[in-house]
Order: C-alpha cells, then structure tokens, then sequence
C-alpha cells in the first residue's frame, strides 16, 4: 500500500522577520501544513544560492526563501543585495530550464504570522501537485556506470 | 589467427545483427558539435565514418568517468546492506576504436590487471570485445608510429577491419574475436593474403622508442620542462581524453544512513592532485606537473609495466586548449 | 608587431612577452618569449582567439612583472575587468593589439587601455546571439532536456574554469570538501550544480570572450549560460562588465527601486 505522496520542503528564512512571523503563526494556534522544515539565517542576505541547490541535491521537492520586507532588513540592505541575487538566481535556472516553480520567494515580517501560514500551505498545495522532483534525480542516467538497457537505450 | 574477407555494404549487417543479439554496441558518433565521441548506438546507421579520431577515448567503456562501486544502506533492524553492479554488465562490443585507441586497451589490461586486479576494470573488460578499424587518414597531431604502434597494428584489439575497395580485410586475432564473427559466419569469406600496406595512413615519425629509452633518463633535470609547460592551464583535458591515463579519485557521497562510493577520474595536471594534508604540494608548480606527466608516460610505465603509456593518438594535443604538444615536448627535454 | 615586440624585450621595458605562434597544425597556440631573437615566431590574426589574460595569474609570468601582451579586444576587456577588480596590481604590461583597420596599437598605461577598449567596445558576437534567441524561444521543458543532453558529456576536466581569466580563486569552490558543495565526480547532476554555480559567480564579471564554450573538448557551449545571464544583468541593472577602470559590480550593489515580479 503507497503513501500519497508528500513534499518535502525546505524553507530559508531570515531571523528577524519571517523566523518571528513564523513563530507567531505557532503561538497563535494557527493550523498549517507540516511538510516545511525551517533553517534559520541572521539574513536572507546570507543565504547563498549554494544551499538552495544543496536542498534540492539531498532530496527537497520544493523551496521557500523568505525575509524581512524592503526598507525593513535588520541589517539595514541586506534583503536589497539577497533581491538581486534572486533576480539573476531564478533567470540563471529559468534559462537551464530548472523548473522555478518550485521555489518560492517571499516577503515574510514578523507579524504576519497569518501570511507565513498561507505561504506554507499554497506552497505545499503546488508543489505536491507538481509531484516529487524526480526530474533531478533521473539526471544521473549515466551510459556507461548504470549498465542499465532502458537507460542507455535512453 | 584467422584473417577473413567481410564486404563493406555487409559492416551495417554485422553491426546490426550484433544490436539485435542483445550486445551493447558502442561506436563513434557525431554529435551536434561537430565531434566525434564513443556512444552506445541502436543502429549502424548512426555510426560516424568520416573523421580523423574522436574527441574522447573509448576507455569509458572498461573505465567510467563516474564508477559506482557500491551503495549502502542502514536498516532499520540495524543490518547494512552494500550492493554493486559487477553481475550487471552487459555483453558490450565497442566499434570502430583505432589501433591506437586499441593499444590504449593493451595498456588499461597492464596497468588494472597485472597484479592485485581491479575487480570493478575485470569486470567490465571480460565482457568487452573490441573491433578495430584500421586508419586511412591521419593529421599532423596524430605520432603512433613513434610509440611502438602503426595506422594497422593489431595490438589490444580482439578484430581488425582494414578497408578497402568494397571489402575490408578482417584479421581475427582472439577467441572473442572469433566468437563475435561466427555469430554471424554467413558475412564473411576466407582469404590467405593480407596486404594492407596500400590503404593505412603514414603518420609523421618523430622519434622511436628506443631513442626514448637511451635519452630519456637525463630528460627529468632538463632546462626545458619550463618552456614545455607555460602554455599549460592546469586543467584535466589531455589526461580525460587520454585513452591510458588511469588516475582516480574515490569520493563517497551520501549520509550515515545511505549513499554510495563512487570513482571518478582525476588528473595529475590539476593543481591540488598532489596537495597533502598537512598542506604541502610537492607538486606545486604546473613545471613539475607537466614534467611528472610526461615523464610518467615515457619512462616510469616503460619501468614499471614494460609498456609505455602513451599511445601517439594526438587527442592531448587537439583538446588542449592551448594544443600543448606531448612529442614536441619529449624532444625538446631530452636534447 | 614581430618588430614591436623585439624592440619592447631588446630595451628592457618588457621582460617576458604572451603572444601567439603557429604551431605543426598551423593552428595559432599561446607562445611565451623572452628574447628579441624569438620574436619572429608571433603571428596574429582572426583565429588568435585564447584569451590570453588568464597567464596573468601564472606565478611564472608575475615573476617576470614586466609583460608584454599580444591581446584581441576580449583579451583587452578582460585586463580592464581584472584591473578593476585590483588583480594586477604587481605587474607591469604592456599591450599590443590590432585595430580594425590592420594596424598595431601599443597602449603602455591602463588609461591608455580604457580609453582604447571603449572606443573599441565589441558587441555580443551574431552566433552567440542566434543561439541564445533559439534558447529562450523553447519552452522550460525543451531547455531541461538541451541542458540535460549537454552537460551529461561534461567530464569535469575544468578546462572552462581554468581558461577563464575571471576564475583566479587560489581554492575553487569545487575544491572546498569541508562541506563538499559541488560533486568531484562527472555525474549529470553535479556538472549542472557546478556549471550554474559557475555562471553565478561570473555573474556581472565575465566579459563573454566565449573561451569556455570555444575549448570545451566535450563540445558543451558553456560561453551561453555567462552571455545569457549577463546581458540580463546588463539590461536589469545596468553597467558593463570590461569596460573601466572602476569596478562596477552588479551583485555587491543595490538599488532600492530594483524591480521583480516573482517575491510574494
């Protein structure tokens, strides 16, 4: 009997806002899904694109990367730096033909714990529509390792 | 050995029924890019024939770039399970190599099997027949006959074709090779006389081995291993492209719980290959590296292993991207 | 340009010459000269494409610190982009190009080389463009399968890596084990992790000499993947990579008012 199948979903977020927004959607009782586990940066402008292609290479279906709202990074322009990286990140994988859908970008603050919560659920919702990111693994079809006649005959 | 006639419009008979027995064939084929690579085909149509030599070597075949060999996994009674793929591989028959990718062969055979065999190379070796086809053309970077070898040597190959006009001479040199023809007797036809002089290309000779073997021994303190490496970028081109070079690097990639040992090539030439722990590089100039290379290929496989290590297919000289010269380079450091 | 050069080693102004020389297949390959006698062996012309700026970061040619150097205007590009980038600090070069109309130009300053490279600035080359176009017209599935068939020939040779004058880390990234970011092995996965964490760190550096793509011995035209993404960045944030002497990095900058449509 199969399990239906569930994404797994890593969410980078910065410390100040969305990390607090996330904390406040949990004190407040707030239902949301569970498939979204959190690693926690001072900044988003700390995150490098290295970890977002880390997650995706140890198994995640999907990604979130959320901070503070322009004009209100704690770290004053961290979040303008971390915007532009985005910007080139997601044209560099639109243009390998990476699928970005499944990674999402947010505005998260620390008092919308509400938004968090609906960020995490319609997150879920499509990327568990868009099924497990299998395109990645079968990548590694390799001739002449896998000896594999469907493989090669592919 | 046996030597036999097959007509030429007969090759694509041959080559299919073999895909049809269930053999994997690997042969030449041109790729958008306009280079040639070795490529499992499934069918003769889409093998290459008009080109001097291949961009890469066959030697992926017997010695993949990227080699599992094995997975674990963790369970959760506690046991571990390690899995390879040694019973998995196919009957392959690679097509269309050159006599000297064939030599090549010869030297993976010395280096991974002589002593303490390497199950992994074994494995895939004992299921591999080679078919050579001997060369008609050469171009200037191409210097087998300076390397004990010739456009028709039949050295490391299981058959070699020699084409002519509408026919190609078959020279059945192992029981393989045997195998493989009377899989499919009906094609071929018997002849007593082998003349193929006529149809092989006559590369260029620029030393001989023996002048090697005298000369080479003071090439290690020579002033021209400088000049003979500063167009060199560091990069593992030459040695990927190689059909005899063997360096490795075992890597292990996954978690506690599960993941796999993988052999991947390395190359001397890059910088960190001979980086130590303790941070000392012993080779830390591209000037050492590229001596050690050449050297290596010229003097310690002949010590070692009896054979040398470069089989004069020129492919070093056509990827590198600066078209550094491997015999250009022996000669200048031995005179 | 062979008398130039004799007379740029005879006096001393310069101490090692980077130039190009024919070699048995009559194919232009980098030579290094130290002598007024060598000079006769340059030659120059369309097919000097190796950009021979990245010598500039071989120990053997910063010890010669007084260099001349046989350069085409990517090569040039790439000095201005380096310079900018405070990597040529200890040498001295000299430079010497041909213009459009076949004569020699020697620039001795680095002034002298900007106000040559923006009379000279070179546009994105037709072929590159025509590839590109057909890039962006597929759909996202189409370029997946394109990228998937080029990179599964990658062999991980970093040929690309190391002819690109831009990529002068002494300890690469791929290099780092603590933790292993990108895979050693040649599996298809890890050469687009590799390849896009490439063109990421070129992002806004690389002058698009298209090296990379041109040498590839597994014939992948990786040059697309840093053209593309910097005409991107050139036309969201403006600025051109190789073109002053002041560094005008689009990724360590920011413009509050900078657009996108895809932050929820």
């Amino acid at each position: 009997m199969a399990e239906p199948f569930e994404p797994k979903i890593v969410a980078f977020v910065c410390n100040w806002c969305t990390y607090a927004g996330a904390d406040l959607a949990g004190t407040s009782r707030t239902k949301y899904e569970t498939n979204v586990r959190i690693i926690r940066f001072p900044c988003t402008g700390r995150i490098d694109f290295m970890l977002l292609i880390k997650a995706f290479q140890n198994g995640a279906d999907g990604i979130i990367v959320s901070g503070c709202h322009p004009n209100d990074c704690h770290y004053t322009s961290g979040n303008f730096h971390a915007r532009r990286r985005w910007i080139v990140f997601k044209s560099m994988l639109d243009f390998m033909g990476f699928p970005t859908e499944r990674i999402t970008f947010s505005w998260v603050s620390a008092a919308e714990g509400k938004k968090w919560a609906e960020l995490v659920n319609e997150t879920t919702d499509s990327v568990r529509a868009l099924g497990p990111f299998t395109e990645y693994k079968n990548l590694d079809f390799t001739t002449f390792n896998q000896m594999d006649h469907e493989a090669i005959a592919r | 050995m046996e030597l036999k006639l097959l007509s030429t419009s007969d090759i694509a008979v041959f080559v299919d029924g073999l895909l049809k027995a269930g053999k994997v064939v690997v042969a030449p084929v041109l790729k958008q890019s306009g280079k040639v690579f070795f490529k499992p085909v499934q069918s003769f149509a889409e093998v290459a024939t008009d080109y001097i030599q291949t961009a890469f070597s066959a030697k992926e075949v017997v010695f993949p770039k990227v080699e599992e060999l094995f997975t674990y996994q963790h369970n959760e009674d506690g046991s571990l399970d390690i899995k390879d793929q040694l019973d998995r591989i196919p009957e392959t028959v690679v097509w269309g190599l050159r006599p000297c990718d064939a030599a090549g062969f010869d030297y993976l055979n010395q280096f991974f099997l002589k002593e303490n065999p390497d199950v992994y190379f074994k494995a895939r070796y004992d299921k591999t027949t080679l078919v050579t086809v001997s060369c008609s053309k050469c171009d200037e970077s191409c210097f087998c006959t300076s390397v004990d070898s010739h456009p028709g040597d039949t050295k490391g190959s299981d058959i070699l074709l020699t084409a002519m006009d509408g026919k190609c001479y078959v020279e059945v040199i192992t029981d393989n090779g045997l195998a493989l023809i009377n899989s499919a007797k009906e094609l071929f036809t018997s002849t007593d006389t082998l003349s193929k002089e006529a149809f092989l290309a006559k590369p260029a000779t620029h030393f001989s081995m023996d002048e090697i073997k005298d000369k080479i021994q003071y090439a290690y303190a020579s002033a021209e291993w400088k000049h003979a490496s500063m167009g060199c970028y560091s990069c593992g081109a030459c040695a990927f492209a190689c059909p005899t070079c063997t360096c490795f690097d075992i890597q292990d990639e996954g978690t506690q719980d599960h993941g796999k040992r993988v052999r991947c090539w390395d190359a001397c030439g890059m910088s960190q290959f001979t980086k130590h722990a303790s941070g000392h590089n012993p080779r830390n100039t591209q000037t050492e590296r590229r001596r050690q290379r050449l050297m290596h290929k010229f003097k310690y496989s002949v010590e070692n292993l009896g054979v040398v290590s470069c089989v004069g297919c020129g492919r070093c000289i056509r990827v590198c991207p600066s078209h550094l010269n491997i015999f250009e380079n022996i000669l200048s450091v031995m005179n | 340009m062979q008398d130039k050069a004799a007379e740029l080693l005879k006096n001393g102004t310069v101490n090692l010459l980077i130039g190009f020389s024919e070699d048995l297949g009559k194919r232009p390959v980098p030579c290094f000269i130290e002598t007024a006698e060598e000079a006769n062996i340059l030659v120059f012309n369309q097919e000097c494409k190796n950009n021979l700026s990245v010598y500039l970061h071989k120990k053997e040619v910063k010890d010669a610190v007084k260099i001349g150097l046989v350069s085409n205007i990517a090569t040039l590009r790439s000095v201005m982009q380096l310079l900018s980038e405070n990597q040529l600090w200890s040498l001295t070069i000299t430079y010497l190009t041909v213009n459009t109309a076949g004569e020699l130009v020697v620039l001795s300053s680095a002034e002298e080389l900007e106000a040559y490279v923006q009379a000279n600035f070179p546009t994105c080359r037709a072929e590159d463009k025509e590839m590109l176009d057909k890039l962006n017209a597929m759909t996202r599935a189409e370029r997946w399968a394109y990228w998937k068939d080029q990179l599964s020939e990658c062999v991980k040779c970093y040929a690309c890596r190391a002819v690109c004058p831009m990529c002068y880390c002494t300890v690469c990234t791929t290099e780092c084990n603590q933790p292993q970011w990108i895979k050693t092995s040649a599996e298809t996965s890890g050469n687009f992790e590799y390849h896009t964490m490439r063109a990421m760190h070129l992002g806004g550096r690389c002058i698009n000499c298209g090296e990379c793509g041109r040498i590839c011995p597994a014939g992948i035209p990786v040059h697309l993947l840093t053209a593309q993404m910097n005409l991107e960045i050139e036309q969201e944030f403006g600025g051109k990579t190789g073109w002053s002497l002041k560094s005008e990095y689009a990724m360590n900058s920011f413009k509050p008012g900078d657009k996108e449509n895809f932050i929820k």
